[in-house]
Order: C-alpha cells, then sequence, then structure tokens
C-alpha cells in the first residue's frame, strides 16, 4: 500500500516537475504583459500598468489621484513560461468628457470617472469579448474598439450599450480603427482595409486587399489611407481605389501609425529609422537613423515632432523646418528605459510610460528627464 | 565575439524559424501544414542518426531473450550479473548507450522546432513585436506574417478545447514506448517500466491541454512518424503485439 502510495506521488511529482521544465525552456516568447501608453487631460495623467491598474496623477502635484485595478487575484503556480498578467492593458486611456474609457486584454471596455476613478460601466456586462489591444477611438459620441476576435464594437458612451458589432473582418484585430465622418476604417493582419459604417457596422461596397498584412493602425489624410505592412512598406491608399498610390519600402516593419502634416508622412519603422516623405508622391525627403526600433507614434506638440525609440532616447525635430531639414534632429533626449507605449504631450512637457514602469516627464525645451511615479503595484 | 545565446539563435533558432514561416507561406498559408511539414524534413534530415538509434534499440531489443535468462541466474548477484551483461553486449557488438548519444545530437534541433513554432505563433502582442528582428528579409517571409492560427478546427494559438490532440499525443506516445520498453523479468522493474510508459505519454496528454496546440500537432506528428520508422525498421510492432520478443520468450528462459 505505502509503495502504491510512493508511486503515485512519484508520477504526480514528475509530472509537475515536466509542466514547470518544458514552461521554463527559455526562447518561446514573452508573456503578455501589456504596454498601455499616457494621456493628458485637465492637467491628469491617465495610464495604464503593468499589473492591470488604470492610475490617474496629477502632472502638477505628481500625487495619484486615484486608481482602479482590473487585475484578478493571482492563481500563483508554479509555471515560469507564458504566465501573464491576469488583466494586461495594451490600450492607452481615452478620456472624453466625465470619463475615461480603457480596454483589457481580458476582453472588456471599461468607463470610469475621471474624478474618482469609479465604474460607471464595463462591456460585456457578463462574460467578455476577444483580448483588446488597439486603443479605443471615440467618434460621433459613439466608441468605436476592435478586438482580437476580429470584430468591430460600437458601444454608447454614455451607458456601454452596444449599438453595433461588425462581421468577423479577420481572425484578430489589433490595430485601432480610424473614424472619418460617417465611416470606419479598420485594417487587418490578413492585408485588408474595411470600411464600415460608422452608424451601423455595415461593410461598405470598397475594400482594399493586400498579399501582405497591415502591422499598423491606419492614419487617413485628405482620403488617403497611410498604414505599416509586415512587407516592410509604408502604403499610401486613396479610398475607393484598388491599387496605391504609392509604397515605400523601409527594412523592417513600419509597426506604428505614421504622422501626416502639411503634406509630409514622418514614419517610424522597426528598422530604427524615422522616414520623411512626401504625402503626394511617397518620394523620401529624408530620414533619421535614432539607432534602435521605432515601436510607437511620434507625437507633434507645437512646432515640433517628437519620436521616442526603444532604447529609451527621445528624438525631437522641428515640423516647419526646410523640406531638405525635416529629419535633422534638434536635440536627443535619453530617457534610460525603452519606449513601447504610445504617449503624449502638453505644454512642453512629453509624459512616457517607460518599459521599466516609470512615468518620465521630458521637458524638451530644457532638455530634462525627470521621473513621475513608479507605477508600482500599490500606485 | 558573439554570446552562446546569440549563436543559438544566429545558427540554429532563426534558419528554422524563417523556414517554418516560409513553408507556412508556401503551404497555402495553413501553419499547422507547415508544423507538419518541417517536422518530416527535420526527420528525413535527422534519419541517418535516427536509423542508428532504432537499430540499437533494434539489437538491444534482440537481446532482451538472453539478458531475461541471465536476470534469472545472476538475479541475486548484482555484481555478476553486470559482469555478464556486459560481456553480452561485447559478444553482440552492441553499446547499450548507442541508441542514446543519436538522441542526444537531435536534441538541440527539436529544442530549436519547439522554440520556432512558439515564436512563430506570436500569440501575445510582445511576441509578435520581438519576432521582427528574427526573421530574414525574404520576400516569402515577408509575405507570410502574421501567420494565421487557424488549422482544422484549432486554433493553433490556444489548447485543443476538445480534447482530441492530448488523446491522439497521449495515445501515440505510448504506443511508441510500447513498442521500445521491454518487459523485465524482474517483477520491481517490471513495476517502473509500466510507470514510466503511462507517465510519459500522461505527462505530454496534460501539457497538451495547457500549451498552444501548435506544439501539441508537432508532438503528435513526431510520434506518428517515430511510431511509422520504428515499424520498419525494427520490422514490426516490437513490444506491442502479443507474441512480442518477451512474450514469446517464456520467463523460464526455454
Amino acid at each position: 500500500m505505502r509503495m502504491r502510495q510512493a508511486k503515485i506521488s512519484f508520477l504526480v511529482t514528475i509530472l509537475l516537475l515536466g509542466s514547470v521544465v518544458v514552461s521554463c525552456i527559455p526562447g518561446q516568447g514573452q508573456p503578455a504583459t501589456g504596454w498601455s501608453g499616457t494621456a493628458f487631460y485637465d492637467g491628469i495623467i491617465y495610464a495604464g500598468t503593468l499589473d492591470g491598474r488604470v492610475v490617474a496623477i496629477n502632472a502638477t502635484s505628481r500625487e495619484v489621484q486615484w486608481h482602479y485595478s482590473f487585475a484578478e487575484p493571482s492563481s500563483g503556480g508554479l509555471s515560469c513560461g507564458q504566465s501573464s498578467v491576469s488583466t494586461a492593458i495594451y490600450t492607452t486611456p481615452v478620456v472624453d468628457g466625465d470619463l475615461v474609457y480603457v480596454g483589457t486584454y481580458s476582453g472588456h471596455v471599461y468607463a470610469l470617472t475621471i474624478d474618482r476613478g469609479t465604474e460607471r460601466w464595463v462591456y460585456p456586462r457578463t462574460g467578455s469579448i476577444g483580448a483588446i489591444v488597439g486603443s479605443p477611438v471615440i467618434a460621433n459620441e459613439t466608441i468605436y474598439i476592435s478586438s482580437s476576435d476580429g470584430m468591430v464594437y460600437a458601444l454608447d458612451m454614455s451607458y456601454g450599450d452596444e449599438k453595433w458589432k461588425s462581421q468577423r473582418l479577420a481572425d484578430k484585430l489589433w490595430t485601432s480603427p480610424t473614424v472619418v465622418g460617417d465611416t470606419l476604417y479598420v485594417s487587418t493582419f490578413a492585408g485588408h482595409i474595411y470600411a464600415l459604417s460608422a452608424g451601423t457596422g455595415e461593410l461598405l461596397d470598397w475594400s482594399f486587399e493586400l498579399e501582405a498584412g497591415f502591422a499598423s493602425s491606419p492614419v487617413i489624410h485628405e482620403g488617403t489611407i497611410y498604414v505599416g505592412s509586415f512587407d516592410n512598406n509604408l502604403y499610401a491608399i486613396e479610398i475607393g481605389a484598388s491599387e496605391p498610390v504609392w509604397e515605400f519600402g523601409g527594412s523592417k516593419w513600419f509597426w506604428a501609425a505614421p504622422v501626416v502634416h502639411e503634406g509630409v508622412v514622418y514614419a517610424g519603422c522597426l528598422d530604427g529609422k524615422l522616414y520623411v516623405l512626401d504625402a503626394e508622391t511617397g518620394d523620401k525627403m529624408g530620414e533619421y537613423d535614432a539607432g534602435s526600433p521605432i515601436v510607437c507614434s511620434p507625437v507633434m506638440m507645437d512646432d515640433l515632432l517628437i519620436v521616442a525609440d526603444e532604447s529609451g532616447d527621445v528624438h525631437v525635430f522641428d515640423l516647419n523646418a526646410e523640406p531638405q531639414d525635416k529629419a535633422t534632429l534638434l536635440k536627443a533626449i535619453p530617457i534610460g528605459a525603452a519606449v513601447r507605449s504610445s504617449f503624449c504631450a502638453h505644454a512642453g512637457l512629453v509624459y512616457i510610460r517607460g518599459e521599466d514602469n516609470w512615468i518620465y516627464v521630458v521637458d524638451i525645451d530644457k532638455g530634462q528627464v525627470s521621473q513621475l511615479l513608479f507605477l508600482t503595484s500599490e500606485g | 565575439m558573439l554570446s552562446p545565446i546569440a549563436l543559438w539563435y544566429l545558427i540554429i533558432l532563426e534558419p528554422i524559424l524563417n523556414v517554418l514561416v516560409a513553408l507556412s507561406h508556401i503551404l497555402f498559408g495553413q501553419f499547422g501544414l507547415a508544423i507538419i511539414a518541417l517536422t518530416v524534413i527535420v526527420r528525413f534530415v535527422s534519419w541517418p542518426l535516427n536509423k542508428r538509434q532504432l537499430r540499437s534499440t533494434k539489437a538491444l531489443q534482440d537481446l532482451q531473450p538472453k539478458m531475461q535468462e541471465l536476470q534469472k541466474k545472476y538475479g541475486k548477484n548484482k555484481q555478476k550479473l553486470q559482469q555478464e551483461m556486459m560481456k553480452l553486449y561485447k559478444e553482440a557488438g552492441v553499446n547499450p548507450l548507442g541508441c542514446l548519444w543519436p538522441m542526444l545530437i537531435q536534441f538541440p534541433i527539436w529544442i530549436a522546432l519547439y522554440q520556432s513554432i512558439m515564436r512563430a505563433l506570436a500569440v501575445t502582442p510582445e511576441n509578435l513585436l520581438a519576432l521582427h528582428g528574427h526573421l530574414y528579409s525574404w520576400e516569402v517571409v515577408r509575405q507570410a506574417i502574421p501567420l494565421s492560427s487557424q488549422f482544422l478546427w484549432l486554433n493553433l494559438g490556444q489548447p485543443d478545447p476538445y480534447f482530441i490532440l492530448a488523446i491522439i499525443v497521449g495515445g501515440t506516445m505510448w504506443v511508441q514506448q510500447k513498442m521500445t520498453q521491454a518487459p523485465s523479468a524482474d517483477p520491481r522493474q517490471q513495476s517502473t517500466t509500466r510507470m514510466m510508459t503511462m507517465m510519459m505519454p500522461l505527462m505530454f496528454g496534460m501539457l497538451t491541454l495547457m500549451f498552444p496546440s501548435g506544439l501539441a500537432v508537432f508532438w503528435a506528428v513526431t510520434n506518428i512518424i517515430g511510431i511509422i520508422t520504428q515499424y520498419f525498421v525494427t520490422g514490426g510492432w516490437g513490444y506491442l503485439k502479443f507474441g512480442s520478443p518477451f512474450q514469446s520468450t517464456p520467463a523460464n528462459g526455454r
């Protein structure tokens, strides 16, 4: 009897150890931890943390106003492989009126009050939709969100009621939709750009198809869609056309959505370069080598273009420079932490969440960096 | 000077990863087919080693009746038994560890294949982003990314919800083990062997329920190819079928 018990114990131990060993073999990838960015609204910085919370920080006093946790209690366990934060946040909070909206990797959209961070509504009220990676978009008094279940959802901003959900457009949607007027555009990993009625979610007649998948969210400027692809190209696609107006090749993916300003496209690439292109022709006006992958979109602040890279450097360019000087660096400010999350800028200050989970404040004029807050689990 | 990890990526992991991605594009965008094809290719390339391993196993199987006799004869004198067994191996020109080293040489390739599948699946956004650093600039690779995770009834990035793969992985592994593991005359050793034969299939069946099904497809194909090659190289079902080499030789050492 004792022998039998020993054998069963041995068997169970081996099973557990085997699970741990296999899950611990290095090289199988990184768990989902999230890369939520920062949003600035009325003196408050909103950011998602690596432990599944949204934090509101007073930009002046640097005090935490409130924090709201989406994280479910950790189950612990022995695995060291693909364990993920129970509610990773990839979306950057979006503020409108008295609510801040956040989508979570667990497949929920939350609306929290901006004054206290209390939950106004959650969608869906029971269960969940697919994981949300692309940030929500607000237009036409509606919040639009794409999901890993391959559908786009339109929700009522005040109550979180579902206005419509689209048909399944792809295996998964990890990019943000873009709304122009009554039309919503969404790019897919399968290489489609779909146009949907923003009011009903119905597919419109026009769509665009490419053999390679689209890596970035679409940016629309004067009837043309600018979007990065997994085939290392940036495309300009006229809405309604079946062929791109132009394509520009980098040496890695254009993962971040480009910025278009006064006829010029500024596109950060994972090859570490910022490409400055003529929006009409796609001709290269200049390029700047940041030396490290540019994962998040550039941000405009007054007459400046701010670019952050994965090595933790913030690069500043003059938007008003002569065409041949648009890619000429004004200054580079190292913050010392990798940047993957989208960031915001206000009144000469740039607020960045580094991959070390600190929020940094970069004073562009003075070229100074200070740490605003470490986003620990206690906030 | 590259670090060992960088060398691992450069020489082993990245070539396998890129071939896997390219195969996926060639095979109609079906990543599941790419996993199957690459497993077959790796098996084919490592065939000389594999054949050697199987022949060593077969040679050991053929010695089993004589081994049983020795165990009967010298069962109580462990030292003598050891000596006689070594003598028997020497006479037959068999190295008892001969089936191990070809397996050890193949081991890094299998680990790289496993890692490539996990990386190519890019289950999380971090994994997808990290993938760009390991891909070649081949046109076929650029067109293939990101891979579609749908294959038959499976989402290759998620465990099989219907337990079908777990049964296939566990079942095929049990068959493969059963074909090679010789029963022993010693009841204690026999009990250990029986437990080992159950343990591995159970463990992998359980892991199949926890890991992305793309990996389970790889395990299942590996097992099936293992069974087929074993069948043809060793000439039959080995110890699986009734009337196996052991059972055809009664325990009294006829």
